[in-house]
């Protein structure tokens, strides 16, 4: 039978070890793959050129030289072949896209069994720093969600573990409901154990001004199988619940009826909203997940369902 | 049942046994605690309900062992008895007779009896039976028959008599009235030991019986003390017994307290034995009785009275006298020899008064020493003691060689022969050899004892029958002659050293030791018979039971003529007879008694053994073992159920062990207490106390207010470092102490220093300080007020403390520390005692202004320390420190080096604290090398 643990204080205190799990487990994507997924994507991915003239590094158009502008800005190639103008080249005003990460580190994350690999914590810092670094690498700027500027340094990682140990509202398994700003993207890396309609309320919250996400739910397989067999008593891991189920074996079939009725209701509350959403069960290797995220995140948030 | 010894009291309840396989079926459901699991999404579940319950398996160990505590608890109930009694009398309506033996033999095994006897007539009370009881201690009576209920009553007051019955009317009334009652039951419940009853009575009365008799007898042998022999090796017991098998035991010597004084372990194969307790003397005439250990009985035990006692001597002297010369005292030798081994009377009054109250007094020994002719009424009443069986001893003299009396056991030449003597020819002589008829013979006669002086015996037919010893030259030195019952023994020469030097050599005592020893038997020999006219009765003191324990005579004893003839009966119980200081013994069985061992052949009786094991009820040991395996299975429950937390089951159940434990050792431990009786309780020695008593160190009141205790102990913490640093002495941390609660005499010094507006310690407190200042302590009375008082007859709020704690203290005259004061000089020379100031005075407990020459000296001090001292200068204050070492108060200078000189003064104070007038003596020293001329 299963035996399952709740991580004690200092294991659930986020470290550098968890920083470099990140960065090997972001490492061994090869880059390129994420580089030809990124092209195949267009414009979904990276830097992205705003159709307009501004700084950046793509050439957009020449235009005739204004007098008054600084004369460095002349390209004289071009303005040898003109005998009547001065030519400036204009470049496409390029901006970074910004993602929001929110890594849940409520109690309920701080929770293995046997069966996993990982504590779902770990699973879950894991996977959002590892992302953080995969898309600064990719150009983009990465924050937490809720607090922290967003960087694009190549420290990211190590930036963001750093923030995360500083957090002290740690608790909180889902993010204020505050909308992002357009044209941005969320990631929330949650076990979702919140009932559905509060979580769908968040996202409503979140996506109000068009920002696109991906909702990123982690299960320990416990929680998915109920492999228990005998008398249980299930002890909630915030606040002093406890409920007598009787015979475990017996009570697995109700069980699995309402985590599917959840989990159902999260999916739905995401494709309203254009959300993705995804599932990675702690026993799975974490770099599948982060694969599978990649790819949302790349192909701008639409796409099946689940790991 | 099944062979075994063993019975139930309520057999039916075993029936419940069979309810145990419905207990296997019950127990089997019960579920243990379910897991419990963490789980997260709890919260998302907590409205769904749990369909069925599945119930876990008890294991079948478990439920084994829930059986066996029922079948317990089953078994228990059913009252079960280990070696139940077998002999019934419950069938039948015929009267019953029942005799019982109560003499001393049936002492040791008397609760078997009565056990016996209760149970019997339990049995004929439950069959309405009428029983006749016959006790063979009572007077013989036609045996009346009662109903079994009031002879039970009868039987349990039955106590053993402590002598030893005659069986025979007994046994021929019980043969009468079974005659007359016919199917009536004749059981007998014997001792063991043969007495009048003959083969023919016995026959009697088992064809009176008509077969129906029981005889219920131990074969324990029966062992009894008779004669007691005092003789030279130590003193001899004779030991009896019958029955069959070897007897073993342990015989032990009681004084007449009842403390042991011996104790010797004999075997006894025969029918009888002698054991002797080898003793000193002195320790032998101690015994009051012997007895066997563990025997219970009156024949074991055998008292021991004056025949074989410690003998009273009176002592007196014709000589006046004087007491400040005990070696010049006449009879100082005699004294000396006897002291060990008799009890001494030497009266102080004038030497007839003193006779005549010797013999009042009932002395056994009288020794005259060098006293002349006796006035006629005291020389009869000398002469009566004499016949009645005393013995008179007297010594030679100047007094007698004047003229003696007919007291004297040969005619005596008037005056003394001198040998040796600075006008005589011949030399001392030596004394020949002993007769050996004579008493002393065997005694080592020394070479070197000399007779200078003796008295001569007038020549006489039969003197040679009298002499006891004699010199070289056949003069006799000792003669002695019976007179009546009594001895009349005299020696030639005087009881101190002045005609011989006989009284200074061994041979004296051993003498000495022999003519006393004679004193005892002189008149009390056994077959010789008191003349008619002394015969006296004397009323028993102290009697034994049948058990063999004195106590005092019971209202049948009468007093009795006490022969050592003399046995024993109902009218005469064992015992101490006649006077507290010179008691008669009678004992249970003769001196010369024969024990014969019951014979009940031709009674044909059917014979049990008086069960000496005692029916067993193991219902105890079976609940204990029930409660100990429920004990365990609880603890197996609750390991079951979920790890080893202690739940509520687990704490019952170690309850419930502690309490079964408990209860088997409270008996071992009010065992163990009771010898100690209700001692006094020691307090507990505190760890603070054990810190205080390791390491000399200074201690200071706790006033209650902080920033006064601060600066107290800061205070004391400076002085130390100073003291270390210029001194010898390196104190220990200062201590707080409450004077109402910590003990104060670890302390050589401590420092109360007075806060304004703190409430004096309670009464406790201030005996506490009392003896503390009284037992040699010093007490630093401050009142830090130097700077605040206002002058005159104003006292400041510490003035006034100091002045309602002392009110209740034995303070000594005070003054002023003089300027020649020890204390000024103890380590550094001071002429102020100054502290955070220096103008407030300093009090010490006033010296005795003696006379001119201690007022020279350059320090004076009292015999003891000062136990008290009392300033105003707020010394801690300017000791104090802080961790650092930096002085922590401001001083109000008032002379120069103040802090510095205020350090001087406690180390001065300190020092005259643990040094005491020592430094007065020191100051001394230079002038008293320069005397020694160094």
């Amino acid at each position: 039978m299963a035996r399952v643990r709740v991580l004690d204080e200092p294991e659930r205190r986020i470290g550098p070890s968890r920083a470099t799990d990140a960065l090997d487990l972001a490492r061994r994507l090869p880059r390129l793959a994420l580089e030809a997924r990124r092209i195949s994507a267009a414009v979904a991915h990276g830097v992205h050129g705003r159709r307009r003239p501004g700084t950046g590094e793509t050439f957009w158009q020449f235009r005739p030289f204004t007098a008054g502008e600084p004369a460095h800005r002349i390209d004289w190639r071009r303005s040898a072949r003109d005998e009547h103008h001065l030519h400036v080249r204009e470049r496409e005003w390029e901006a970074a896209h910004t993602v929001r990460l929110w890594i849940d580190r409520s109690p309920s994350m701080a929770f293995a069994s046997t069966l996993a690999a990982a504590p779902k914590l770990d699973r879950a810092v894991v996977l959002g720093l590892a992302l953080a670094d995969l898309l600064v690498r990719g150009g983009e700027r990465v924050g937490l969600l809720g607090f922290g500027p967003t960087m694009a340094s190549r420290m990211i990682v190590d930036r963001l573990a750093e923030a995360l140990g500083a957090d002290p509202s740690a608790e909180a398994e889902l993010p204020d409901a505050t909308p992002l700003p357009p044209l941005s993207e969320a990631v929330l890396i949650t076990d979702a154990l919140s009932p559905a309609d509060e979580i769908a309320g968040i996202l409503e919250k979140l996506a109000a001004r068009g920002a696109r996400g991906h909702l990123l739910r982690i299960v320990d397989p416990v929680e998915e199988t109920f492999p228990f067999e005998g008398q249980a008593e299930l002890l909630a891991t915030e606040g002093r619940d406890r409920l007598d189920v009787g015979d475990a074996g017996a009570f697995r079939r109700a069980y699995h009826e309402r985590m599917q009725a959840h989990r159902s209701a999260l999916a739905e509350a995401c494709r309203r909203r254009g959300w993705s959403f995804l599932d990675h069960r702690t026993d799975r290797p974490a770099s599948e997940a982060l694969l599978a995220v990649a790819v949302r995140v790349a192909r701008g948030g639409r796409g099946p369902g689940s790991f | 049942m099944l062979g075994l010894p063993l019975a139930f009291a309520s057999p039916l309840v075993l029936a419940a046994l069979a309810a145990l396989p419905a207990l296997w079926w019950l127990l089997r459901v019960t579920p243990p605690r379910p897991r419990a699991i963490p789980f997260p999404p709890l919260r998302l579940i907590m409205d769904l309900l749990p369909e069925r319950e599945k119930p876990a398996r008890t294991p079948p160990w478990l439920l084994l062992l829930r059986i066996a505590i029922a079948a317990l608890v089953i078994v228990a109930a059913a009252g079960p008895v280990w070696n139940p009694r077998t002999t019934s009398v419950a069938a039948g309506r015929a009267p019953l007779v029942m005799m019982i033996d109560n003499g001393w033999a049936a002492a040791p095994a008397w609760p078997e009896r009565r056990a016996a006897m209760e149970r019997l007539l339990a049995e004929a009370a439950a069959a309405d039976r009428p029983v006749a009881l016959i006790a063979t201690g009572d007077r013989p009576a036609a045996p009346n028959p009662t109903d079994a209920g009031s002879a039970l009553d009868r039987a349990r007051a039955l106590q053993p008599v402590p002598f030893s019955p005659d069986r025979g009317p007994h046994l021929a009334a019980a043969t009468d009235f079974l005659r007359r009652s016919p199917g009536a039951e004749f059981i007998w419940i014997a001792d063991g030991l043969g007495g009048s009853e003959t083969r023919e009575t016995m026959a009697a009365a088992a064809e009176a019986a008509g077969g129906r008799t029981t005889l219920i007898r131990d074969d324990a042998p029966v062992i009894a003390l008779t004669a007691v022999e005092n003789g030279a090796a130590g003193i001899t017991v004779r030991i009896v017994r019958a029955g069959e098998g070897p007897a073993a035991g342990r015989l032990r010597a009681l004084d007449m307290k009842g403390r042991p004084l011996a104790e010797q372990d004999f075997s006894i194969a025969g029918a009888e034995a002698k054991v002797t307790v080898a003793l000193p003397l002195e320790l032998r005439n101690e015994i009051a009785r012997f007895d066997v250990v563990g025997l219970r009985s009156a024949g074991a035990v055998a008292l021991v009275d004056e025949t074989n006692r410690r003998r009273r001597v009176g002592i007196v002297s014709g000589v006046t006298t004087d007491v400040a010369q005990p070696l010049l005292s006449p009879v100082h030798y005699v004294q000396r020899a006897l002291e060990p081994f008799a009890e001494i009377r030497t009266p102080r009054q004038g030497t007839i008064d003193a006779i005549a109250g010797l013999i009042d007094e009932k002395a056994s020994v009288l020794v005259l020493a060098d006293v002349g002719a006796l006035p006629d009424d005291v020389r009869r009443k000398v002469e009566t003691f004499v016949n009645e069986g005393g013995l008179l001893l007297r010594f030679a003299g100047p007094r007698l060689a004047a003229g003696g009396d007919d007291l004297v056991p040969v005619k005596l030449r008037r005056g003394g022969r001198a040998l040796g003597g600075a006008l005589a020819w011949e030399t001392p002589r030596a004394l020949g050899p002993f007769d050996p008829q004579s008493p002393f013979h065997g005694i080592d006669r020394p070479a070197d004892v000399a007779i200078s002086r003796q008295l001569l015996a007038e020549p006489e037919p039969d003197l040679a029958r009298k002499v006891w010893a004699s010199l070289a030259d056949g003069t006799p030195i000792v003669t002695a002659e019976k007179r009546g019952a009594g001895l009349v023994v005299l020696m030639h020469v005087t009881a101190d050293t002045s005609w011989s030097n006989l009284p200074l050599s061994g041979l004296f005592v051993d003498m000495l030791q022999r003519i006393v020893a004679l004193s005892g038997t002189a008149g009390l020999e056994p077959g010789r018979e008191t003349p008619a006219g002394t015969a006296r009765t004397s009323a028993p003191f102290l009697t034994l039971d049948g058990f063999g324990t004195p106590g005092l005579p019971p209202a049948t004893a009468k007093p009795v003529a006490v022969t050592p003839g003399l046995v024993a009966s109902r009218d005469h119980p064992p015992g101490f007879y006649g006077d507290r200081d010179a008691p008669s013994a009678v004992n249970a069985p003769a001196r010369d008694a024969v024990l014969r061992t019951l014979d009940a052949g031709p009674l044909a009786a059917r014979t049990e053994a008086l069960r000496l094991t005692a029916p067993f009820d193991p219902r105890p040991w079976l609940l204990t073992a029930a409660l100990l395996l429920f004990a365990l299975d609880t603890l197996v429950s609750a390991f079951l159920a979920g790890g080893l937390r202690m739940g509520r089951r687990a704490a019952t159940a170690a309850l419930l062990g502690a309490l079964v434990l408990s209860g088997g050792t409270d008996r071992a431990e009010a065992q163990n207490r009771a010898p100690q009786g209700p001692g006094r309780e020691t307090p507990a020695v505190s760890p603070k106390e054990t810190d205080a008593a390791l390491v000399t160190r200074f201690a200071y009141v706790l006033t209650g207010d902080a920033a006064v205790d601060e600066t107290s102990r800061a205070g004391l913490v400076g002085l130390n470092a100073y003291l270390a640093a210029r001194t010898a002495l390196e104190p220990g941390a200062p201590v707080g102490v409450d004077p109402a609660t910590d003990e104060l005499a670890l302390y050589p010094l401590i420092y109360w220093p007075m806060a304004a507006g703190r409430e004096p310690p309670g009464e406790a407190g201030i005996r506490r300080i009392d003896a503390f200042m009284k037992n040699g302590g010093t007490v630093i009375f401050d009142t830090r007020d130097a700077g605040t008082a206002l002058g005159g007859d104003v006292q400041t709020p510490e003035t006034r403390l100091l002045r309602r704690i002392l009110a209740g203290i034995a303070v000594p005259d005070l003054e002023p520390v003089p300027q020649d004061h020890v204390v000024t000089k103890a380590f550094y020379l001071i002429e102020k005692f100054p502290g955070r100031w220096a103008e407030g005075k300093t009090f010490i407990e006033a010296l005795p202004r003696g006379d001119a020459p201690d007022a020279e000296r350059p320090a004076r001090a009292g015999d003891g320390v000062s136990p008290i001292i009392i300033t105003s200068n707020d010394w801690a204050a300017a000791w104090a420190i802080g961790p650092r070492g930096e002085p922590l108060n401001p001083l109000v200078q008032q002379m120069p080096r103040q802090r510095e000189m205020s350090l001087r003064v406690g180390v001065n104070v300190a020092m005259y604290a643990l040094t005491g007038n020592y430094k007065a003596d020191q100051v001394h020293v230079p002038a008293l090398l320069e005397r020694l001329g160094q």
